[in-house]
């Protein structure tokens, strides 16, 4: 196994216990990254239950412009392969939707399923003004018949009204808790008289993993503390990015088992990094080497295709630790210290 | 290990059992009391009511709907510090909880009852990281392309069951379910009602065909428990006519309703049939089931106060969308049914909500058969599943029932036989309502008794006129022979298994829905797949149960 202190190469048990020290002597620990199999991520929220840490995403901004406007508003929403398989008109919001490899796929083929089936696909854009959100207003406004003043506006909204089952794509980081808030109203109005569907690319990281399994273990969305002993779940307080450079977090797990951006705090922060193929000696105070699931490990990841989970298994099989099992080890060496007895308010 | 649970009223309905004496349990299986064996742990019993451990066969648990109503209500539940052992254990709704909650009521076995076979990996995570019960799920069908595909094509009952097998196998199912058989492809291709012999789009079905071809299915497979029917109209005046038709449908063939509160709903007036309101159909649909002994159901008793309504049926969901509080809702037109969420309030003393609270527990008092009657809310839908205790309060007891109607309006008394049911229930009804019916319902010939053999799953109650009290936190409770609960708190975290039928699939229709999978999906039979290695490796996760011979 490889693994590092402060830039020197250690054994395992050593790594492990450098990270217990690390984790249970911080006051504010924060577990960030999560871009990693179901297993670890579900290790990630069981450590930092037991320790009072606070959990967030890799891709906690866009994640939480959905939920944000699902807490509001709620959502009416269909996965790719329904769209792929009913849809005859087809908006693209903004300029993300139009890079995803989804977007190829619609204007290759044509509806197969349902009243649709055998009609053209009309694939519709709303570029990407100065403000989508505002341009999605309007447009709902000319889809409801409160305004008529835009005929690019209006042809669109026909089509819309006019489609059999319609699918408004976009991509929630670019479009924002009050954009998507305005689209799923677009979406719900268009259901008074025809079908019509939102749905929200991803941007290929594990985010709606690790969504699930918070909402099962916590109860909650993924941005979640727990040094009260209670899950708490709030999107500003428990953002890591802020809580890093705020200074009110002392210490990190960084837990990215796949190939992940990371963080500049990564290296100002005492942290414990388990990453994947890209770990590198002096990417955190302490490293250690982890599985890639699908591909070193197996493992249970989000499967984009098909909007839910599948389990992946290792391409070759090899000698690295998964990233769950990793955890559990610092666990038992977190308790092992007493950690958990000695908090201040246990 | 030998224990003794000593001096109890012990309650088995199964073997006419309700005496004080002794329940003895060795290696995780209940014993014939050993003639001069000293047992290695007295459980004192004096007192208590000691039954077997509640089964649960209609609970939403697990599941995609699950997880976005906490997405969508995230306030719904009350969290609190966790208790030593479980970080998890007082998050409000959370896995962890709902174990918790169930193990602290006497509960050892739930049931959640809509797994579609899409997702069904992330609901059999979800309901493996439930501790302290056994737990499985219903695989849901009856909307998915493929199915109706080979409906509307004549193929025959051979290819449904070839497909409904291999769905089950896959998805690791404890039971076959369907859901408004049709509604969900028929909402997406424009519908907004659908009945028993109405069109699907597209497929030239009706939900009688689709719901026929599964019943047949079942059957020919062998599963245990029969086919889970979500009628359709559910919630509708007039609802209880879809209900007796469907009964009549299933021509003499096991058939199971789900929460058939919401369907006992006669029209109130006949000439305005959709505004005239609704009154109690209780007694019809009692005396049907008392005439069908192939059939039972489960309640879906209604309790007042705030909720969130999960359902794979979104044609009804959708149709139930303004109706929600507070005023926010999602649907999802899923891959085959999707699933749709909508906050709901049962309001306190409101007129159709008291009413609904009226027939649900008409339907038990009215019934001459408990174990065929389960007790259940449809949880969340009709409400919580914590308030299975005063539910058994309200049915033990005439006057905390009276009582409660007192506070109630008028039309609960008008549009319901309620007020005049003297009947109160036994303990050895409330076991076979809870116990026993649930699980033969599920097939499950080792527990919900107390006979020797049966799995030592055990719940001790003190017996307190105030029943509430009594079933909310059990002196006692045993999985597998291991004491879990004690005084109403959990002390052993143990983990359950999860139940699945053991389903041989057909290889051709293996290699045929592989090409269907990759056409639609681009991704095959691998994608859906519920592996061992998927699960965390500390001990097996599942258990297998067979099919009937």
């Amino acid at each position: 196994m490889a693994a590092w202190v402060k830039g020197g190469a250690t054994d395992a048990d050593a790594a492990v216990q450098a990270a217990a020290a690390l984790l249970s002597s911080a006051h504010a620990p924060v577990f960030a990254g999560l871009n990693a199999e179901v297993a670890a991520i579900r290790a990630a929220y069981d450590l930092a239950g037991r320790i009072g840490a606070s959990v967030d995403t890799a891709g906690g901004d866009a994640t939480y412009a959905d939920l944000g406007a699902l807490a509001r508003v709620g959502a009416m929403q269909a996965p790719p392969a329904e769209v792929v398989g009913r849809a005859d008109a087809v908006l693209l919001v903004g300029v993300a939707p139009g890079r995803s490899p989804l977007v190829e796929r619609l204007r290759a083929t044509k509806p197969v399923r349902g009243r649709a089936a055998g009609a053209e696909r009309r694939i519709l854009s709303l570029p990407a003004g100065s403000d989508l959100a505002v341009a999605i207003a309007h447009l709902r406004a000319h889809a409801r018949g409160h305004l008529t003043s835009d005929a690019g506006m209006m042809e669109t909204a026909r089509a819309l009204s006019s489609a059999l089952y319609g699918a408004v794509l976009y991509d929630p980081g670019e479009l924002g808790t009050l954009g998507i808030e305005m689209l799923q109203g677009l979406v719900m109005d268009l259901n008074e008289a025809t079908r019509c569907f939102a749905l929200s690319l991803s941007d290929g990281g594990q985010d709606r993993a690790a969504l699930q399994v918070a909402a099962w273990t916590t109860g909650q969305a993924t941005r979640v503390g727990f040094g009260r002993r209670v899950p708490e779940q709030d999107p500003w307080r428990f953002d890591a990015d802020r809580q890093a450079e705020a200074g009110e977090a002392d210490a990190a797990l960084w837990l990215a088992s796949l190939p992940t951006a990371r963080p500049a705090w990564l290296k100002t922060l005492p942290t414990v990094a388990l990453v994947g193929s890209d770990a590198a000696p002096d990417l955190a105070e302490v490293v250690i080497r982890v599985g890639e699931p699908g591909r070193e490990v197996g493992g249970v990841l989000w499967n984009e295709g098909r909007a839910g989970l599948s389990y992946r298994a290792p391409e070759q099989a090899g000698d690295l630790p998964a990233a769950a099992d990793i955890i559990a080890r610092i666990a038992a060496a977190v308790a092992g210290r007493g950690a958990v007895a000695n908090r201040k308010d246990a | 290990m030998l224990i003794r649970i000593q001096g109890g009223r012990v309650v088995d309905p199964t073997a006419g059992r309700d005496a004080v004496g002794d329940v003895w349990v060795e290696d995780g299986r209940i014993v014939q009391p050993p003639p001069g064996a000293k047992p290695d742990q007295t459980l004192d019993a004096a007192g208590c009511v000691v039954m077997a451990g509640g089964v649960e066969v209609h609970s939403h648990i697990a599941g995609g709907n699950v997880v976005t109503s906490r997405l969508l209500l995230p306030e719904l539940y009350i969290s609190e510090a966790a208790p030593e052992g479980h970080p998890f254990a007082h998050a409000g709704g959370a896995a962890g909880w709902i174990g918790a909650t169930y193990a602290r009521m006497g509960y050892t076995t739930a049931v959640e009852p809509a797994m579609p076979p899409v997702h069904a990996l992330a609901t059999q995570l979800e309901l493996a990281d439930i501790p302290l019960l056994d737990r499985g799920a219903l695989t849901v069908l009856g909307n998915d392309d493929h199915l109706l595909q080979i409906l509307r094509d004549g193929e025959g009952k051979a290819a449904v069951r070839d497909l409904v097998a291999l769905n089950v196998a896959s998805s690791r199912g404890l039971g076959v379910k369907c859901i408004n058989a049709g509604g969900a492809s028929a909402f997406k291709d424009g519908a907004l009602k659908l009945s028993l012999d109405d069109e699907i789009p597209c497929y030239g079905l009706s939900t009688r065909r689709i719901m026929g071809a599964l019943l047949d299915a079942v059957e020919e497979i062998g599963v245990p428990h029969p086919l889970h029917v979500h009628c359709n109209n559910l919630g509708l005046p007039g609802a209880d006519d879809s209900l007796i038709a469907t009964l009549a449908a299933a021509e003499g063939r096991r058939i199971h309703f789900a929460h058939a509160q919401f369907y006992a709903y006669g029209v109130s007036d006949p000439e305005n049939p959709m505004t005239g309101g609704f009154r109690s159909a209780a007694r019809r649909i009692v005396d049907a089931m008392m005439a069908n002994p192939q059939a039972s159901l489960d309640i879906g008793q209604v309790v007042f106060g705030q909720t969130v309504t999960v359902s794979l049926d979104i044609l009804r969901q959708f149709g139930g969308r303004k109706g929600a509080k507070p005023k926010k809702w999602v649907l999802n037109a899923g891959d085959a049914e999707g699933g749709g969420v909508v906050p709901f309030l049962y309001r306190p003393k409101g007129p159709t909500s008291s009413l609904q609270w009226a027939i649900g527990l008409e339907i038990m008092l009215l019934s001459g058969d408990p174990e065929r009657t389960i007790l259940t809310t449809d949880h969340p839908n009709g409400g919580p599943f914590t308030q299975y205790p005063r539910i058994i309060h309200l049915l033990m007891d005439k006057e905390a029932r009276d009582r409660e109607i007192a506070t109630l309006p008028g039309i609960v008394r008008e549009r319901s036989e309620i007020a005049t049911i003297e009947r109160e229930y036994t303990f050895s009804e409330i076991a076979q309502l809870t116990r026993s019916g649930p699980a033969k319902l599920l097939g499950l010939d080792d527990r919900g008794h107390l006979r020797a053999g049966g799995r030592a799953d055990i719940a001790v109650y003190r017996d307190d006129p105030d029943r509430t009290a009594m079933f909310t936190a059990a002196k006692y409770v045993l999985k597998d022979g291991h004491v879990i609960v004690e005084d109403g708190q959990v002390v052993d975290w143990r983990a359950g298994r999860s139940l699945s039928l053991t389903v041989e699939s057909d290889k051709a229709m293996e290699r045929r829905t592989e090409t269907y999978l990759q056409d639609r999906y681009g991704q095959g039979l691998d994608s859906f797949a519920v592996p061992d290695a998927a699960f965390a490796k500390d001990q097996p996760v599942f258990e297998d149960v067979a099919c009937r011979a």
